[in-house]
């Protein structure tokens, strides 16, 4: 494996978050494209990390991933709220801060 | 008392009366009190210019104190003061007497007014009296111009007397509007003389050039205020008011003031031979026009105020002809037997309440006095032999003689001719003939209303022989030859008119071409002119301004508003409130802050 | 006393403070605060009038305070003869204001409070030596009129037309929302422009300052004059009501109450030109003197379409805020003719104009809440139910067409002379033709109303003015016939101020204006 095919990896993950991103209405569905693209950000950490020496950027996947899971949460709350509020998880109806 | 002092008292008399009563209002709401205040006022300023009369005949020479009044860059851009000299002098003592007679005569004959009403008439003429006693003291144009605009307001409230009524009302708008439209030219006569001399005296010298500007702006106020052609016709609406303001106002001073300023300004004119044969023209053209209008009118005091501007006409004529002196002999002789004659025929519109002619007839038998009264001036007007007039309009028509002026000569003969046959017309309409239904009733006024007849009547009749005096104190030659071509002609005029106006008023007959005279008088093309120019010019383009600023500049404002509101509107559009789409433009915004950071 | 300047400023402003811990139902004791409050300012301003001296001139009566001394800015009052005149009629026109609203009702303690805090910032626009302080107060004098308009004015209609009818559906024209909307707005504008020109001159003095007299001593660089003239001129023209940013003050003065118009036309307008004058034409002289001929050619567009508006108006309030715009015209004349004669007739022009339209509004004010219309052609021969107000508002339209004997005639006189000295001297030509056309429309207004057979139905129990309604009317009238028949009360002052100020402008435009040495003719 070179670093080359990781930065690949990395920015395939990326194209597909943001493909998810812009085409699912589903919440859970765009929750899981921003991890997705949050992962590709982690393989380069690791990726460069690896290739590269040095731990500092070893810390930062691991802080980033222990973030990545708070802001989970947070937003599946969310998703949770929205559920509620419209009997549906489809984010397009969570428009309210336009009126 | 020094000149200064008894110049100032003659002055600020009145105006104390005016404000002791415009202050302390019960006197004013009383009525009574109003009138003595006022008639103290007067008293003492007529005593304090007798006074300096008196001091003159002594020998006591030429006074001019100023003070500055406006300050510019630490000096004084403008001044005011006294000055005394052998002009303003003989016009103090004119004023003094005349305002006195006639407000004595309005005791009487403003009895019936209500209190307040009455307090309001005498809190005015005490004002109207200090207005012009500052126009008469003035040393400069500027303290002039202040006392000259005052007069016009003192005017405009006394012409505006019976506010009640829609016509007066209007008559006193008018009069205003007419005269200040004229004294934007005076205005702008000291802006011009302001700007190339620094000063506002009409002792400076500038240049040909400049004087023609002055003098030229200058006489446009005198237009205006002297009811002069074609500013003349607030003057017979001006009859709407009480018949001693028009005699006091209208006729003797007030009226009189433009030829005051002029005869003032004369080292000025006389750096502008243009604009003295400008004057030329145009006095005699108002003299002979109004004269002509004076013939066919049927009230009593339109008659008398078209003689007026006539009068006027004369004494601008004269001042034309470049003799001042002439013109301002003119003036003082016309305030009295002017002001005889308008307090007259009040008396007679008291006793028969009606301004016109067709009412009255054979007065002579109930109010003899009255009748010799009105006799007096009108001779003295006509220009009969011995009178003021006479003497007077001798020396403005002897100053045309020559110089190529014949034909104002010639138009101010034929005045002279219409002045005696309108007169005529008056003295026997009302006076000759057998009493008219109205007249059957009428009698004499007290004291108050007669003595004032017999007061005027002495100058009436006499003060034409102080015109040697007044000559020397202008430092004016003056010589009379009785039996130069002028006085033989004019006093034939005056001669030939009373016969003719005898022949063809005796049995009741009109005067020949009165109905052309009429129909002109009826169609009043230059009062159309201007009521057109008022509705279309003045109104029109307001209506215009008015439409345009709610309009167009507001709405241009309101359509900036408008814009905002509508481009935010839009702009609103732009936020979707889908999560997908801000994501989307997260990421476009991404790619292309990475596509600008490649290509740098 | 070493603080009357800031008393002055700060009497109004206590009094509002207090005011918030009276309860509203003791109206008497409003009422007593307020006034207190406006006696105390107005006292002060006269005692500053008798302090300073006139022989030595420049700045009295200094104080200073620091506020940010970091950024160089300072709480520094001083006065100048400029600004006499102007702190007189601040108070004058404060005392009257709040002596005529005493027959308010609704909500009557905010009313007083947001008028004091108002007249609290006029005062300290004319004594601050600090910009940045300078522009706080005319912040504070701007803003609360929003309230004072939106909550305590009132309505009318006006028919839509013309090529911009589509706006109509948006707003409400002529309601008193859109009054004090606009006015707000289109002020606040102007505030931008002005906070602009504001920070150029801090980072271009060099010396990181807002100091007015530090600043004044710097001449700064032309191509900085001008960006910075314009942006004086226009944000400072449009509270003066410079065309085409006037039209605020119709709707505004119309629309807002007696005391408020009062304050408004007979201040606050002043602060305008105040600023034109102060900040543009003493800071940045040489920008001035090439900007000059258009200012004044605005000027002169005021004062014509000003009067022709006013003429063509059928609504009383309309008319009188028309003849503020045309009026504030003759101010800005002044100011562009940059001689003494036309400097000393435009600070002249606000007082005289101020207390003239003070006059007006106070009197319109009284008309209205008796024949509850403003509509002049419903009106007819009210002097014979209301002779005194007929009398004084005969004076007030005397004072407007510039009648000698009142204060206006000194001051268009002095404006019009410097005018005619200058070179553009056609300027004086229209100026005096607006003075005629203020004649031919005042005077018909006065017939109108009071003019005319006594009136019968519902104007036939019309009163007169009563009890607190004769304060405004006797002491603005008799100060318009003071300071007609005896100038120098207040020219003394101004032509101090106008003396120093004048030397600091481009030696080219002194040369121009003043005549030659022994030009003037002496009499004998």
């Amino acid at each position: 494996m070179t670093l080359t095919g990781c930065i690949t990896l990395a920015a395939a993950l990326l194209c597909i978050g943001i493909y998810g991103l812009v085409t699912r209405k589903q919440a859970v569905a765009m929750l899981l494209s921003v991890e997705l693209m949050a992962n590709s950000a982690n393989i380069l950490f690791a990726a460069f990390a690896h290739f590269r020496g040095g731990a500092s950027a070893q810390v930062f996947v691991l802080f980033a991933l222990a973030i990545t899971v708070a802001e989970v949460a947070v937003g599946l709350a969310l998703v949770m709220l929205i559920y509620r509020r419209h009997g549906d998880t489809t984010l397009d109806l969570a428009s309210e801060a336009k009126q | 008392m020094t000149p200064v002092t008894l110049a100032l008292v003659a002055t600020f008399a009145p105006a104390v009366a005016a404000l002791l009563l415009l202050i302390v209002f019960p006197l004013r709401h009383k009525g009574a009190p109003a009138a003595w205040i006022c008639l103290l006022g007067s008293v003492v300023s007529l005593g304090a210019a007798l006074k300096l009369l008196v001091d003159r005949l002594g020998g006591a020479g030429d006074t001019r104190v100023t003070a500055p009044w406006i300050m510019e860059n630490g000096r004084a851009m403008a001044e005011m003061g006294v000055l005394i000299d052998g002009v303003s002098l003989p016009m103090l003592v004119i004023v003094g007497v005349v305002a006195l007679c006639v407000q004595l005569f309005s005791v009487a004959y403003m009895h019936d007014e209500a209190p307040r009403a009455f307090g309001r008439y005498f809190t005015l003429h005490a004002l109207f009296l200090f207005s012009m006693n500052v126009v008469v003291i003035s040393p400069n144009l500027l303290q002039l111009f202040a006392g000259w605009e005052l007069v016009g307001l003192t005017s405009y409230l006394l012409i505006g007397f019976y506010f009640a009524k829609p016509s007066a009302a209007k008559a006193a708008v008018k009069a205003f509007w007419m005269t200040k439209l004229a004294d934007m030219g005076f205005l702008f006569g000291l802006l011009v003389l302001y700007v190339f001399t620094g000063g506002f005296e009409w002792t400076s010298q500038p240049t040909t050039l400049v004087a023609t500007w002055v003098t030229a702006l200058l006489f446009v106020a005198v237009i205006g205020k002297s009811a002069q052609f074609p500013l003349h016709i607030w003057l017979p609406d001006a009859m709407e008011g009480p018949t001693p303001v028009s005699a006091l106002l209208h006729a003797a001073t007030m009226v009189a003031a433009g030829v005051f300023l002029v005869v003032r300004a004369d080292p000025l004119f006389a750096l502008a031979p243009g604009t003295r044969e400008v004057m030329l023209w145009i006095g005699s053209v108002t003299a002979l026009f109004a004269a002509c209008l004076a013939l066919v009118q049927s009230d009593i005091k339109k008659v008398l105020a078209y003689s007026t501007a006539s009068q006027l006409g004369y004494m601008v004529a004269a001042l034309g002809a470049g003799n001042a002196f002439a013109g301002f002999f003119h003036l003082g002789t016309h305030a009295f037997f002017k002001a005889l004659l308008f307090l007259a025929a009040g008396s007679v519109i008291h006793a028969v309440h009606s301004n016109s002619l067709e009412d009255m007839g054979g007065l002579r038998k109930k109010l003899p006095l009255t009748t010799v009264a009105f006799g007096i001036g009108a001779l003295s007007l006509a220009g009969f032999p011995g009178f003021a007039g006479f003497f007077s309009k001798d020396l403005v028509l002897t100053s045309l003689e020559g110089k190529g002026n014949w034909i104002p000569w010639t138009m101010l003969m034929g005045s002279a001719f219409l002045t005696a046959f309108y007169m005529g017309r008056v003295l026997i309409k009302a006076f000759g003939g057998e009493l008219s239904e109205k007249s059957a009733h009428a009698h004499e006024g007290g004291p108050a209303m007669t003595g004032p007849l017999v007061i005027l009547a002495i100058p009436a009749l006499a003060s034409g022989f102080l015109g040697g005096w007044i000559g020397t104190q202008m430092h004016h030659a003056h010589e009379l030859h009785f039996l130069a071509l002028t006085p033989v002609v004019a006093s034939s005029m005056s001669l030939i008119g009373l016969t003719a106006a005898w022949f063809v008023f005796r049995n009741g007959g009109k005067a020949p071409f009165a109905g052309t005279l009429e129909r002109l008088d009826a169609f009043s093309l230059v009062d159309k002119t201007w009521a057109a120019g008022y509705q279309v010019g003045l109104l029109g383009i307001s209506g215009i301004a008015g439409w345009i600023d709610r309009y167009l500049v507001d709405g241009l404002m309101n359509f900036g508003a408008w814009s905002t509101l509508e481009g935010g509107e839009s702009a609103r559009r732009l936020q979707t409130g889908r999560v997908r789409d801000y994501a989307l433009m997260v990421v476009a915004g991404v790619v292309v802050l990475a596509l600008i950071g490649v290509l740098r | 006393m070493n603080h009357l300047l800031s008393i002055t400023i700060a009497a109004p402003a206590i009094a509002a403070a207090v005011l918030i811990f009276v309860p509203n139902s003791n109206r008497v004791a409003v009422r007593m605060i307020s006034v207190v409050g406006a006696a105390i300012s107005l006292v002060t301003s006269i005692w500053v009038a008798f302090l300073y001296d006139r022989a030595l001139g420049g700045f009295q009566l200094l104080e200073t305070f620091p506020l940010v001394p970091s950024m160089g800015i300072h709480l520094k009052f001083a006065v100048d003869g400029w600004g006499v005149p102007l702190l007189l009629l601040t108070g004058v026109i404060l005392f009257t204001g709040v002596i005529t609203s005493w027959t308010l009702a609704k909500r009557d303690k905010e009313f007083f409070m947001l008028t004091l805090l108002l007249v609290a910032g006029v005062f300290g626009v004319f004594v601050s030596q600090d910009l940045f302080v300078f522009f706080l107060f005319y912040e504070i004098a701007v803003l609360p009129m929003y309230l004072l308009i939106g909550i305590w004015g009132s309505s009318h209609k006006v028919e839509p037309s013309g090529p911009f009818k589509f706006v109509w559906k948006r707003f409400e024209v002529g309601s008193r929302e859109y009054a004090a909307m606009k006015l707000t707005l289109m002020l606040l504008v102007g505030s931008a422009a002005i906070m602009v020109a504001m920070f150029l001159l801090w980072v271009n003095s060099g010396a990181k300052t807002f100091d007015l007299q530090v600043l004044e001593a710097t001449r700064f660089p032309i191509s900085v004059q001008h960006v910075i003239f314009p942006l004086v001129w226009l944000g400072f023209g449009t509270l003066a009501g410079v065309f085409p940013f006037h039209t605020w003050s119709p709707d505004g003065h119309a629309s807002a109450p007696t005391a408020v118009s009062m304050i408004h036309a007979g201040v606050l307008m002043k602060l305008g030109a105040f600023g034109v004058l102060r900040v543009g034409m003493v800071l940045v002289p040489d920008a001035a003197a090439i900007w000059a001929p258009l200012v004044g050619a605005v000027a002169v567009v005021n004062i014509l379409y000003g009067a022709l508006c006013a003429a063509s108006q059928k609504d009383l309030k309309y008319i009188i805020a028309y003849s503020s715009v045309s009026h504030m015209g003759v101010v800005m004349l002044g100011i562009a003719t940059m001689n003494a004669a036309g400097w000393n007739g435009a600070v002249y022009q606000m007082v005289a104009h101020g207390i003239m339209t003070g006059l007006f509004f106070a009197l319109v004010g009284l008309v209205y809440e008796r024949a509850h219309t403003r509509t002049i052609a419903k009106m007819g021969g009210f002097a014979h139910v209301m002779p005194v107000v007929a009398g004084f508002f005969t004076l007030a339209c005397l004072s407007s067409l510039g009648l000698p004997g009142t204060a206006g005639f000194v001051a268009e006189f002095m404006v019009f002379a410097g005018a005619a000295k200058g070179v553009n001297w056609w300027w004086a030509i229209p100026g005096v033709l607006g003075a005629f056309v203020t004649a031919v429309y005042v005077l018909r207004a006065v017939k109108t109303i009071f003019w005319g057979p006594k009136p019968e139905g519902e104007y036939a129990h019309l009163t007169d003015a009563r009890s607190t309604e004769w304060a405004a009317p006797l002491v603005l009238g008799s100060l318009l016939v003071i300071f007609g028949f005896y100038p120098r009360v207040l020219l003394d002052f101004i032509d101090v101020a106008s003396q120093t100020n004048l030397k600091r402008l481009p030696a080219a435009v002194t040369a121009q204006v003043t005549p030659p040495a022994g030009e003037k003719v002496v009499a004998r």
